[in-house]
């Protein structure tokens, strides 16, 4: 009952908020922050709990739902979703801490809130296809509505242009699945996943392309990337950590729970392609990081070029690349959650994200420096911090099988050294513009939310054995299922 | 005879209590100017017609009133629809500030008789019943559409007219063919004889059945027929509107459905038709309703384009895809009645059927613009409503029967119409509201709002007890 727990911890906290009344703000954000503190704690409870030699489903919950249909309310955690719903349960504890900058119509804003949190759990718990799609969608209307109001910028434009997006690739999965219904009668993953190689090749690659258009909007690969930069710039830096650091990732797990384990002929067809998405979503994204002014979009396009390593470690079929890519995930939700964070609390304090705008903020606010610092080094790649392992397993990974798409990928972290080491020039070497004279350095409650991230940032690239076991087992039997042997 | 009679009006009490409630308002409307005594007879035949249905128990294929009419599983849950779309179209009626002063016996009389009319598609069984009670809705939507006191009401109403007419000549005509083809009116005798037609006469069976079908295209405002819709909706009351948007287009579906089976010896020609007007018509509606600014147009085009998801259920014509249409009807009662009922009350309050009526309604008032926003995401078919379920149905019908074309259109179509459900949300949502005064609802239609509310999420969340209930309902021998 642990996972349903995990459900109901924001989804108890919704219905609370619903019933508060509009003006007991203070109310609202405490019954918020325990839903998603309370999320936190079950899911350390879940990892404290998890047997890392144990390659099968975990805490396996089955209920019948719609039993005309065969569908059950199923859900459990194997060493694949239990990093993202570590990930998502830290993420939305934090990214709710962050929200006090939210001032206007909070009521709403917390409801929503915790719905996406809702989603963004069930999604990675799921272990029934007709369920993950309803969690999948669930998790699209209050972003919109997240982005839509308390945005910023073209903030309709964004939030209707991600629905669109996401919509439009989700509907083919939507098709997949029930094509997969009606050759299998079941939307079991597990079962599913078993009968994955007597379906026939050419069913099996139609299938993929479908599921792999849901999949791609959401990671984004390139060429479906555009929604990405216009919904984060936009969305209110909390909403921006979890777009980035968790709805960016339910695209790569989709690859790892549906598309390669029930396609498994479909996914090694495809694994060129995949490879060729992966180097053109890190070079495409780093340089056009590269060239952005403003602070907001080149954090969002360095997060085109990092989700690109985990395409690149799902090309490769062998242990060293997907235990990359599945770990790429988990970092980047760390790392670039921090980043976007940092954006924040700068845009809180000036109003513009503008590089060039800033300068000399080193020594006016020193601690602000130092976390800013931390985190672009972590996001560049530099060894030691987790960043660097997960990048380099991928590229690993990649290397033996995909020469020249991972040779070519590498100059992807030659440019993102390049760009994050301007942001730090940019933003806080050289002389003190005279605007920030009074800035006032991070507050603690901004630090509290920085630090829980840059203790796992810290502890994954000294010890990145501390998440590597968990995915092992799984990562394992995986591979093993879908090379057949 | 007469133990025929009595035996059948056992299974009958729903449709004779509802005709007798609709002759006693009619009569007090021409009696009292006041609407009270009126619309608590209706109340009182619209409850007592609902607990009939509810003892009544449909043994599969009992034929009543020497086999005009039938009743089974199949119709008892078109009978359900029927009488609730009906009764939520009674409170709307009653909420509705337009029609306060038309608002007297005949309106609700007719509103009545369309009830009695529409479970009798559902019913029938016979060219003749099918004929009656297709006239019997028609007649009575013409007049309850024209029941405004302005020009634009009465023009809708000549409109509607004039095509209804035209498409019941042509259906007239089929029928006379069928006729003299087969020399049956009843719908088993009907399927006896065209299986029996060989050689050129399966081709005129083949006409028969296309001018058959277009009266019926008329009444679900399938392509080409689709063409009265907005205007009749735009000139209608907005409750009568959605009376017209569900109860119709269900009853319909039904007849449709069951004179498919009657004449399942032209269905194989005309299959392909079938699927290829399903696109068309969802095509058509939603492409359409982009560009519509006025709400009741805009509602009229996505009926238009929800018909064509229900068309799937047609044109794929398997039990699995009945089910679906079976579920797909009961969600679009539910959401389509909804969003009605918010137009309702958001057309009243403005005084303007403009969508810009509907700006920053989640400030002014937060509760109808959610259940508005929940009603929206249902057509548009975002989980976990009932609409996302029915669609789910349909669409897996489709691929089930290797028709993916028909899911792949669906999915596109689904697509496209998220842009016009979602700007009426953002609209509500995201911009600032032109007066700042909150807007008031009476009672009625917070019943209306709740009922559907409750419908389109309890049902989405949990569709396992009422699929397995239309499941019953669902067997592709309808005779």
């Amino acid at each position: 009952m642990l996972l349903t727990l995990l459900l109901l911890c924001p989804l108890s906290g919704m219905l609370i908020v619903l019933a508060l009344p509009r003006t007991a703000v203070r109310a609202i954000r405490a019954a918020s922050l325990l839903s998603t503190g309370a999320a936190l704690i079950v899911s350390l409870a879940l990892l404290r709990g998890f047997q890392t030699s144990q390659a099968a489903m975990q805490f396996h919950e089955r209920l019948s739902w719609i039993p005309q249909l065969n569908i059950f309310y199923s859900l459990g955690v194997d060493g694949i979703s239990l990093p993202m719903v570590l990930l998502t349960a830290l993420l939305g504890f934090l990214a709710c801490l962050a929200s006090s900058s939210i001032t206007e119509r909070r009521k709403e804003y917390y409801f929503l809130y915790l719905l996406l949190e809702v989603g963004m759990l069930g999604t990675f718990l799921a272990l029934d296809l007709f369920l993950f799609y309803v969690f999948w969608e669930i998790v699209l209307v209050p972003m919109y509505f997240l982005i839509g109001i308390w945005g910023g910028g073209r903030r309709e434009y964004s939030a209707f242009k991600f629905f669109v997006y996401t919509l439009a690739g989700s509907l083919a999965m939507l098709l997949a699945i029930l094509a997969l219904y009606f050759r299998a009668h079941t939307f079991d993953m597990v079962q599913l996943a078993s009968m994955g190689h007597t379906l026939d090749l050419a069913f099996q690659r139609l299938l993929f392309f479908a599921f792999f258009l849901g999949f791609a909007v959401k990671v984004p690969v390139f060429p479906f990337h555009t929604w990405l930069p216009d919904a984060h710039v936009d969305a209110p830096t909390p909403i921006s950590v979890l777009l980035a650091g968790v709805l960016l990732k339910m695209g790569g797990y989709g690859f790892f729970r549906i598309a390669y384990p029930i396609l498994p002929e479909g996914a090694q067809w495809f694994a060129g392609a995949m490879a060729i998405l992966g180097m053109i979503n890190i070079v495409y994204g780093a340089f056009v990081a590269m060239a952005q002014t403003d602070f907001k979009r080149l954090v969002a396009y360095s997060s085109v070029s990092h989700m690109g390593f985990v395409l690149l470690g799902l090309s490769s079929f062998n242990r060293e690349g997907l235990n990359g890519a599945l770990l790429q995930m988990f970092n980047h939700g760390t790392i670039t959650g921090g980043m976007f964070l940092l954006v924040g609390v700068l845009y809180e304090r000036t109003h513009t994200r503008q590089l060039d705008a800033f300068g000399g903020l080193g020594a006016r606010v020193p601690v602000y420096a130092g976390l800013l610092t931390f985190f672009s080094l972590a996001s560049l790649g530099l060894p030691g911090l987790s960043g660097f392992v997960s990048e380099f397993l991928s590229l690993i990974g990649a290397f033996g099988i995909w020469v020249w798409p991972t040779m070519i990928s590498v100059t992807g972290i030659v440019v993102a050294a390049a760009y994050m080491l301007r942001v730090m020039q940019l933003v806080l070497l050289g002389a003190l513009n005279e605007r920030w004279r009074t800035m006032p350095d991070i507050t603690p409650l901004e630090v509290a939310s920085l630090v829980p991230l840059l203790l796992v940032i810290l502890a994954l690239g000294c010890y990145p054995l501390l998440m590597l076991q968990i995915q092992e087992g799984s990562l394992q039997q995986l591979l093993a299922h879908v090379l057949g042997r | 005879m007469g133990t025929v009679i009595l035996e059948s009006l056992r299974a009958w009490w729903p449709e004779a209590i509802l005709s007798l409630g609709a002759l006693l308002v009619m009569v007090l409307g021409a009696s009292t100017r006041r609407s009270q005594p009126a619309l608590g007879v209706a109340w009182a035949a619209v409850l007592a017609s609902g607990a009939a249905l509810w003892r009544l128990h449909a043994p599969a294929g009992t034929g009543l009133f020497f086999g005009l009419i039938v009743s089974d599983p199949f119709s008892l849950a078109l009978r359900w629809i029927a009488w609730g779309s009906v009764a939520i179209v009674l409170l709307l009626l009653m909420a509705s500030r337009e029609m306060e002063r038309t608002l007297r016996g005949e309106c609700l009389g007719l509103v009545l008789l369309v009830g009695v009319g529409l479970m009798l598609m559902a019913e029938a069984n016979h060219l003749l019943m099918a004929y009656l009670s297709m006239e019997l809705v028609s007649l009575s939507s013409y007049v309850l559409v024209g029941c405004l006191d302005e020009p634009r009401s009465a023009e809708a109403a000549l409109k509607y007219l004039l095509f209804g007419a035209l498409s019941s000549g042509i259906m007239l005509f089929g029928m006379s063919i069928l006729f003299g083809l087969t020399r049956a009116l009843a719908f088993p005798d009907l399927l006896r004889a065209s299986a029996a037609l060989d050689g050129s006469m399966t081709h005129a069976l083949r006409v028969a059945v296309a001018l058959l079908l277009a009266g019926l295209a008329f009444k679900i405002s399938m392509v080409p027929f689709h063409m009265w819709t907005p205007d009749a909706y735009e000139g209608a009351p907005t409750a009568v509107a959605a009376l017209l948007s569900v109860g119709p287009k269900a009853a319909g579906f039904a007849l449709l459905l069951r004179l498919m089976t009657a004449l399942e010896p032209a269905w194989p020609s005309l299959a392909p038709l079938a699927l290829w007007l399903a696109v068309v018509t969802m095509t058509l509606g939603n492409l359409v309703a982009l560009a519509q600014t006025n709400v009741k147009r805009l509602l009229a085009y996505s009926t238009i384009g929800q018909v064509g998801y229900l068309l799937i259920g047609v044109a794929v014509h398997t039990r699995f895809s009945l089910e679906g249409l079976l579920l797909y009807l009961v969600a679009y009662l539910f959401m389509n009645l909804g969003i009605f009922a918010c137009a309702v009350a958001v057309v009243d309050d403005a005084g303007s059927e403009s969508l810009e009526a509907f700006r920053g309604l989640a400030r002014r008032a937060p509760g109808v613009a959610l259940l508005c926003a929940l009603f929206l995401l249902s057509l548009a078919g975002i989980p976990p409503l009932l609409g996302f379920f029915g669609k789910f149905l349909l669409f897996g019908a489709a691929i089930e029967a290797h028709l993916a074309v028909l899911a792949i259109a669906g999915i596109i179509n689904s697509a496209v119409a998220l842009y016009y459900y979602v700007n009426i949300i953002r609209l509500m949502y995201l911009v600032a509201p032109a007066t700042s005064s909150p807007l008031a609802t009476g009672p009625a239609i917070r019943w209306a709002l709740g009922v559907c509310g409750a419908g389109t999420l309890l049902l989405g969340l949990f569709p396992g007890a009422l699929l397995g209930m239309l499941r019953a309902s669902a067997v592709v021998n309808l005779l």
